[in-house]
């Protein structure tokens, strides 16, 4: 029996493959079809009380224990009239860049607060640099139903112990009234 | 043993506590020979007295005058220390409420003794009648020539100041004290310098108890002799007792030291109901507890000490079987805790850290773990702090758990008040109970 | 351990020695060491929270205990002496002592926050440190927390967190031992034992910010600096302070181009640990109101320019101005600064019109400083003020005016040194060095030093007795002589002490006419040929000697000069400003070099910007004449120094000035010291005195001074502004609460409190708010003033 020539039994690889099952992902057409395992490390992302306040309290251990010199952030102090976070102090610059940042995830281990914590989203690829440095409004998680946009009071009769001790479920509308009162303050004031 | 009223001897005189109910029964006698003689005399008389500080520590009164400064340009002072705070302790009130000369004449002497033209009486701000008392028996004193300029014609000036504490059990720490009497916050000073060499305005000082002083006016009238024909070799004398608690009749009983708590429990008229001894202190909250197999030893300095406890204040606190030592011990230390001055770690942390605990332990939360975590505590106070507070707050517990372990036990799971019920412990339970 | 080594002194071996063994290793110290002292010095580390070697010890902590054998107790290592014979057990030789501190550790956390996370002294608190090396791993203790409300304001300045406050005392006791102020205090007891102030009467003490940096824990912050940063983002670089002559040495850290906080450094021989809330939280000037580029006039406007068309405009004014040109330094330039000025306007420029001085001053003055100043070697120092037997001040407070002279002054004083000072009334800072009054009117200084009693005559003549003069004597006539004249006759050592960091700089870079670099007269032919060398030109091309001061500032206002070179000067800080205002309104061409803008930049006609100490290298010379070197802080900086641009503006005109830091330092090296003679001080006689209520003034620590400016919360720490008199001269003048006081330029109401002092005397602040005595008077330190009652402040 003569040989079967080469090129058609390179068919016969393609033939046969026809009916086998396809490997192929249509990414990005089709990316929600195959989602990142669950605890795969994404975009960071910095998370919010029931009530809507921050958690961040600015205090750096996160820039601290990158290793990459990622993250960039900056403290400052709850007033009376603007409250971000529960307690004294919230974030008020915080910044990771993305070109810098290797995913290792000894920042969410840092923070003392479970302000920061991944996500799974990976889509990170940009165009330039300035873009990938993505600032707090980035990286705040979005608002939920029963939380209010800082800045607002604390949950009234509550301290900022009582939101460590996940003692708060949701806003309350009294938060909302005062901090409409507190603003007509300064509005009076600088006016 | 016999009752030996010396202080106390005409306290039934309503009028012992003016001048000439005190001159009718032989004052200032003392005074006067005492001034005739020479500071180094009395010194030496009171030495070999072996009268010992009856406010606590129990040191040698003579040797602590002996070891002021002579001749060293500077001012000396006396000052009485009558911060009387002890839980438990009551003998320097009533001394200065029924006999305040016996104290005036034995600061007259003991200024003179150690060259002192000031003296100082502090007393504790929450008892304005013994400072009423005691001021007035200055005025006395004073308008009578005792005190002032040349007193007696014997050259001698003296000045005595009435000082008001304000209630501060520290200021009961001699250096504490003089630290409130300068006008400072009461805190302990760093020693050395002792106040003997650098006390008050930095000058040397004599720091004595009210009991001590109003010694001094026996010793010098009726002699050396006459003295140590009481008490022990190494506890000398006698003693002011003020036995309070579950007894009959509570009160002041004067009796030479090495008298047995048993003989005293018998002149307070026994126990309670006839009810048992359970626990007792021997001179106020500071000095490890005794139980009823102790009552048998003599109250001397050395006795006390050989039984693990001290004399303290001699002012023995007697509780029956209805008080839970639980309960007793977290009263203590919840006042230890309050009166912790706050200068030293170990103190300020350490009490407020016990007392939290026996509090859990008082309610049945204890747990096994924290019945050693408080003797660890205790030791980690006793020894480090920077004055005696410390110590005499690391003593009630350990010698409580000593005898009472099984108590502790029991409040890791059941609250105190179930065990014992509180109102049976009452003084007054027979009222309470009707 | 702070070990004091005198310069030139040699060091003094201690004979008092005695034997002692620290963990089994046998040493001699110098009797009455500490034990922790001691066990330091073989690198033995006890732990440590209330002791600190500049405070008396107190021994609350009780961190530091040790066994010492023969004694049952364990012993607090900061507050036990070593004594002969003694054997001492550290935490590494027994148990005991290592219980006891693992104990105390354990103690000290039962009621301490855990929010290290927020704290400002996170990641640079003993507290921390300690608990992560020794501290448990895990708690036992699981009750209730003591908490106090979040901070108080001790200060405006000073936040203290109660729930921190580990009770160590240092805070309070550096507030009564070192800087006299006790305005605070431990009050309370027991758990509730806090640091507070008596009512409505805050911390406000001039040193108040050095107990935030020997808080062992994070209680005491600055409303300055809090939540700025965390310590381990920081960069920290050595500096000096510029604010005043006494040359602290400080710690810059930053963060991102952004200075965010001072501390004092570790100088035995200057300020010991501490420096002044000025030094410390005065530094936003920095980045504000910064001249960004060179700017040029062009049809009466300034407008930006490339540094090359600024240059040469700058060296074309210059040019034409050869032989005929004033030179203004100012008294903020290091020495390198004004060197060059120095050199730019004798070799360049051709003229010796040129002064640093921008305050009240004389040609007396300049005669003292020519004749007894300049250049002359480190011989007083802060050791000597520290030993002396007598200081003796003449028209300076130096609370205000040299603080850390103050500090170390109060130092000597309570080691027994006798401070006497001549003016017109005890303020508290002479109070609290206990000084002595030689009462004294404005004006009538020399007859006040030529009538000293005998004592005191007595006491100066004693080996080690100092006298120290301020600036403010350039405002009486005869001043500096009659000191000069005590110095001489009793043997007593004198010093001058400016106020401002560069003046002593300035003097010694040779920035005063008559006066080459080092002292050298310039009337010297030796001092003339050793600078032309090192400057490369031939000595007859320096020029003769020339104007300074008033003259100077006359000449300019006639506008005689073809060109001005001005460096830093505010014009409102001159005694003459109308002087200056006159000649910056004339033709004269201005080259202004300068950090910020200011009126003599609006009116100059070439305007270069110059770096703030950040962002240069130098030298200040403190009061002693010691060399205080300073690195730069910003390497990145886009701004030179005032030497760079004089160098470039000399180099389009094709001489040659040294604009290098390393440079001038070589050639001032090179010069070396001048050992030729001196120039000789004329004497000048004393003024009568003028009849009238006279005028007593200085600055205030914290004033409006522009180095201060944007510092709100330290601003608010300053004290009142208040006019001070006698009652006699109150109630001559029925003035009871308000006082008016009028000069030829206008009149100030100020609240009036009532203080012993000589009669016919007010002092006030001069420059305060609503007490700027130049500016609204017109009137200085000695002037007759009119006063009355009423007005409001």
């Amino acid at each position: 029996m003569p040989e079967m020539p080469q090129v058609v039994r390179g068919f016969g690889v393609t033939f046969n493959t026809i009916f086998k099952k396809v490997v192929t992902e249509q990414y990005p057409e089709d990316s929600t079809k195959y989602p990142p395992k669950p605890r795969f490390h994404g975009r960071h992302q910095l998370n919010r009380w029931a009530d809507g306040l921050e958690k961040c309290i600015g205090c750096e251990l996160c820039a601290w224990a990158c290793p990459a010199d990622a993250i960039f952030v900056e403290g400052a102090e709850n007033s009376e009239t603007e409250r971000f976070s529960p307690g004294e102090r919230y974030g008020r610059v915080y910044q990771i860049n993305y070109v810098r940042c290797i995913f290792c995830g000894l920042c969410i281990e840092a923070c003392p607060t479970r302000a920061l914590t991944m996500t799974n989203e990976f889509e990170l690829a940009d165009n330039n640099r300035a873009d990938l440095i993505y600032e707090k409004k980035d990286l705040l998680a979005p608002m939920l139903p029963g939380m209010l946009a800082p800045p607002h009071p604390m949950v009234p009769g509550t301290t900022d112990t009582d939101y460590y001790a996940g003692k708060i479920t949701g806003a309350v509308p009294e938060q909302l009234i005062e901090q409409e009162l507190l603003d007509e303050e300064v509005s009076e004031v600088t006016s | 043993m016999t009752l030996t009223p010396v202080i106390t001897e005409h306290w039934n005189d309503p009028t012992l506590y003016t001048l000439d109910g005190y001159r009718s029964h032989g004052g200032y006698r003392a005074l006067a020979t005492a001034l005739k003689s020479d500071p180094d005399a009395v010194i030496a008389t009171v030495k070999d007295s072996g009268l010992r500080g009856r406010g606590g520590a129990g040191f040698p009164t003579g040797l602590k005058w002996s070891f002021v400064p002579q001749n060293d340009g500077k001012p000396h002072y006396l000052v009485v220390n009558a911060d009387e705070s002890e839980p438990g302790a009551c003998k320097d009130i009533p001394i200065m409420m029924a006999n305040p000369h016996a104290l005036v004449e034995g600061v007259i002497i003991t200024s003179f003794a150690i060259r002192a033209n000031h003296a100082f009486i502090y007393i504790r701000g929450e008892v304005p009648n013994a400072i009423r008392k005691v001021a007035f028996a200055v005025e006395q004193a004073r308008a009578a020539g005792l005190i002032g300029k040349n007193i007696l014609g014997s050259g001698f000036d003296l000045e005595i100041v009435v000082h008001s504490g304000a209630g501060a059990y520290i200021c009961g720490e001699e250096t504490a004290l003089l630290d409130s009497l300068e006008g400072y916050r009461g805190q302990p000073r760093l020693k050395p310098p002792f106040p003997a060499v650098a006390g008050l305005y930095a000058s040397p000082t004599v720091i004595n108890n009210v009991e001590t002083i109003a010694n001094i006016p026996y010793i010098i009238d009726r002699g050396v002799d006459w003295f140590r024909q009481f008490g022990t070799e190494k506890s000398p004398g006698f003693k002011v007792f003020a036995v309070s608690g579950h007894v009959n009749r509570p009160g002041i009983y004067e009796a030479p030291l090495g008298i047995t708590m048993r003989e005293l429990l018998e002149y307070a008229g026994g126990m309670r109901g006839g009810v048992d001894v359970k626990f007792w202190l021997p001179g106020g909250s500071s000095v490890p507890m005794l139980t009823a197999e102790h009552l048998d030893i003599p109250m001397t300095y050395e006795d006390m000490a050989a039984a693990g406890t001290m004399l303290g204040t001699g002012t023995p606190m007697v509780f029956d079987s209805t008080v839970s030592v639980v309960k007793a011990v977290t009263r203590w230390l919840e006042f230890y805790k309050h009166e912790s001055c706050g200068k030293c770690t170990p103190c300020r942390e350490g009490t407020y850290w016990i007392t939290g605990v026996l509090e859990k332990f008082e309610h049945g939360h204890g747990s096994q773990e924290e019945v050693e975590t408080l003797t660890h505590l205790c030791n980690q106070i006793a020894g480090r702090s920077f004055c005696a507070l410390g110590d005499a707050a690391a003593t009630p517990y350990p010698a409580a758990l000593k005898y009472f372990r099984d108590e502790f036990d029991a409040a890791t799971h059941t609250p105190v008040d179930e065990t014992f019920d509180p109102r049976a412990s009452y003084v007054f339970a027979e009222a309470a109970a009707r | 351990m702070t070990i004091t080594n005198e310069p030139g002194a040699q060091v003094a071996v201690p004979t008092d020695l005695v034997n002692v063994t620290i963990d089994g290793v046998e040493m001699q110290v110098p009797k009455g060491t500490l034990v922790i002292r001691a066990a330091e010095l073989i690198g033995i580390e006890i732990p440590r929270f209330c002791d600190h070697p500049l405070l008396d010890p107190v021994a609350a902590c009780r961190a530091c205990l040790i066994e010492v054998d023969g004694m049952p107790k364990p012993q607090p290592a900061c507050a036990q002496m070593v004594a002969e014979g003694m054997n001492v057990h550290t935490q590494h030789s027994s148990q005991v002592a290592a219980e006891a501190q693992a104990g105390v550790m354990e103690f000290l956390l039962v009621n301490h926050p855990l929010d290290c996370p927020v704290c400002d002294k996170g990641g640079e608190c003993p507290l921390q440190n300690q608990a992560m090396s020794v501290g448990r791993p895990e708690t036992r203790f699981t009750e209730e927390k003591r908490t106090f409300p979040k901070p108080i304001n001790v200060s405006a300045q000073i936040l203290l967190d109660r729930e921190r406050c580990v009770s160590c005392a240092r805070c309070t006791r550096f507030a009564e031992q070192i800087a006299g102020d006790p305005m605070i205090e431990l009050l309370e007891r027991g758990a509730q034992q806090q640091v507070g102030t008596a009512d409505d009467e805050p911390f406000d003490s001039y040193f108040s910010g050095n107990t935030i940096q020997i808080c062992p824990v994070g209680a005491l912050t600055s409303a300055d600096y809090r939540f700025r940063s965390r310590p381990f983002d920081l960069v920290s670089v050595p500096t000096t302070c510029e604010h005043c002559a006494s040359g602290c040495s400080l710690r810059t850290d930053y963060r991102r181009g952004v200075v965010t906080r001072r501390l004092a450094w570790d100088d035995p021989e200057v300020n010991e640990e501490w420096n002044c809330d000025k030094g410390r939280f005065a530094f936003r000037y920095q980045s504000h109101g910064r001249i960004n580029a060179p700017l040029v006039r062009e049809n009466g406007e300034l407008r930006v320019a490339s540094w090359p068309e600024a240059l040469a405009t700058a060296a074309g004014i210059f040019e034409a101005a050869r032989g005929n040109a004033g030179v203004l330094v100012g008294g903020r330039s290091t020495v390198e600064d004004a060197y060059a000025y120095s050199v730019m306007a004798r070799a360049v420029l051709a003229t010796d019109d040129i002064d640093f001085r921008v305050r009240a001053m004389s040609d007396e003055e300049a005669g003292f400083l020519a004749a007894v100043v300049a250049g002359s070697p480190v011989t007083t120092t802060y050791g000597s003020l520290e030993n002396a037997p007598l200081v003796l001040l003449v028209d300076i407070e130096p609370e205000d005016e040299s603080p850390i002279v103050f500090l170390r002054l109060r130092k000597a004083a309570r080691g027994g040194t006798r401070v006497v000072t001549v003016a017109s009334h005890l303020t508290t800072g002479s109070e609290k060095m206990n000084a002595e009054l030689v009462a004294c009117a404005p004006g009538d200084e020399v007859r006040a030093l030529t009538e000293l009693s005998a004592d005191i005559r007595t006491a100066l003549a004693v080996p080690g007795a100092v006298i120290m003069v301020g600036e403010r004597a350039a405002a009486v006539p005869g001043a500096f002589t009659a000191v000069a004249d005590l110095a001489k006759s009793t043997g007593a050592a004198l010093v001058w002490v400016p106020r401002r960091a560069g003046e002593r700089s300035a003097l010694d870079a040779g920035a005063l006419a008559g006066l080459l670099p080092g002292g050298r007269p310039l009337t010297d032919a030796t001092a003339r040929e050793e600078v032309a060398r090192i400057w490369g030109i031939s000595a007859d091309r320096l020029p003769q000697p020339g104007r300074s001061g008033r003259a100077l500032l006359e000449n300019a206002a006639r506008g005689d000069y073809a060109a001005l070179l001005i460096g830093g000067v505010e014009v409102d800080d001159l005694r003459d400003a109308d002087l200056l205002r006159a000649a910056l309104e004339s033709e004269t061409s201005v080259v202004a070099i300068s950090t910020h803008h200011n009126e003599v930049t609006a009116a100059a006609d070439v305007v270069f910007p110059s770096g703030v100490v950040t962002e240069k290298s130098g030298t200040f010379l403190d009061w002693e004449g010691r060399p205080r070197p300073f690195g730069q802080v910003f390497h990145e900086a886009l701004t030179t120094s005032d030497a760079g641009v004089i160098s470039a503006i000399a180099e389009v005109m094709d001489a040659t000035v040294e604009g290098s830091v390393t440079g001038i330092r070589g050639q001032i090296g090179a010069l070396g010291p001048w050992r030729g003679a001196r120039t000789t001080r004329t004497a000048v006689a004393a003024q009568p005195a003028a009849a009238g209520v006279r005028l007593a003034t200085w600055r205030q620590l914290l004033d409006l001074g522009l180095m201060q400016s944007d510092e709100p919360h330290l601003a608010a720490t300053a004290r009142p502004t208040v006019a001070r008199m006698s009652a006699a001269t109150a109630a001559a003048n029925g003035i009871t609460e308000i006082a008016t006081l009028t000069g030829p330029a206008g009149a100030i109401s100020l609240p009036v409190e009532i203080t012993e002092m000589v009669p016919d005397v007010v002092w006030v602040p001069m420059n305060s708010e609503g007490s700027r005595i130049y500016r609204d008077l017109g009137l200085g330190f000695g002037d007759v003033v009119q006063i009355s009652a009423g007005g409001r402040p």
